[in-house]
């Protein structure tokens, strides 16, 4: 009766373990990285920025990817926030430059006119 | 037999200590290549970050985008802390932090700076045409209260 209780109890913290681990290993998420996944999936369907900037929107992408890999494969949560960081603000630096050129764009047709 | 007693406790010691010298072997051993792995002072990204906040400046960044420069400063002088300190990683980061906020920093100046313009032109050539507008429909003079 002990015995076939301890082995239950033994059963139960096996089937917690490889449960938490898998979680563990599947879908933990990291907030900073989803925040500028979220960031740069919002620039890359605006017109304006993928048409003006888009290469500064490659930029960030390449960013995000390093990210992503990185804590697909190695969960080093400091580094992963640090390019989820770069990739965050490379995303903002796409927008503004869209910005610019829009302006530039602006000025010179208006420019032209008399 | 009272010899033997003590000539296998002190074998036993030997292994013991052989066993803890085996330990803080490979703890120094780990120590040495986690060492190692960060020893590598990033002062070409330090300096990188350095003029990516001096064209921010000159990109008159402190006046049109003062936030964005501040973080890119304060970051700069903590990545160089970190450096002197000999925190490599810290002051890796800290500086390639420093210089995409200074990238944006610059990014928006000039975009500001654009923006004024286009809409200054824009209003003068826009503003004329439309009072004009009332009077002629093509506008083709620049200054038609002068007629």
């Amino acid at each position: 009766m002990r015995s076939h209780l301890s082995s239950r109890a033994l059963w139960r913290a096996v089937i917690f373990l490889v449960a938490s681990l898998s979680i563990g290993c599947g879908t933990v998420r990291n907030p900073s990285l989803e925040r500028a996944r979220d960031a740069y999936q919002k620039a890359r369907q605006d017109p304006l920025i993928v048409r003006n900037a888009g290469a500064a929107l490659d930029r960030a992408q390449l960013t995000l990817e390093t990210a992503e890999q990185l804590w697909a494969k190695e969960r080093d949560v400091n580094e992963v926030e640090h390019l989820a960081y770069i990739a965050e603000k490379r995303v903002e630096i796409a927008r503004v430059t869209a910005e610019r050129r829009q302006a530039a764009e602006e000025l010179k047709q208006g420019g032209g006119r008399p | 037999m009272k010899q033997n007693k003590i000539v296998y406790s002190t074998g036993h010691l030997n292994r013991r200590t052989q066993a803890a010298g085996y330990v803080s072997l490979a703890f120094v051993a780990l120590i040495f290549f986690a060492s190692c792995s960060t020893a590598r002072p990033p002062t070409a990204i330090l300096r990188n970050a350095e003029l990516e906040v001096r064209a921010a400046d000159e990109a008159k960044a402190d006046e049109l985008a003062p936030a964005d420069l501040k973080n890119a400063r304060d970051k700069l002088a903590r990545a160089k802390q970190a450096m002197a300190a000999e925190r490599y990683d810290d002051a890796r980061r800290l500086a390639e932090s420093a210089q995409v906020d200074a990238e944006l920093a610059g990014a928006k100046a000039d975009a500001r700076v654009m923006r004024q313009a286009a809409d200054r032109i824009l209003k003068k050539g826009d503003a004329p045409p439309s009072d004009a507008e009332s009077e002629s429909r093509k506008p083709l003079s620049p200054s038609p209260k002068m007629e």
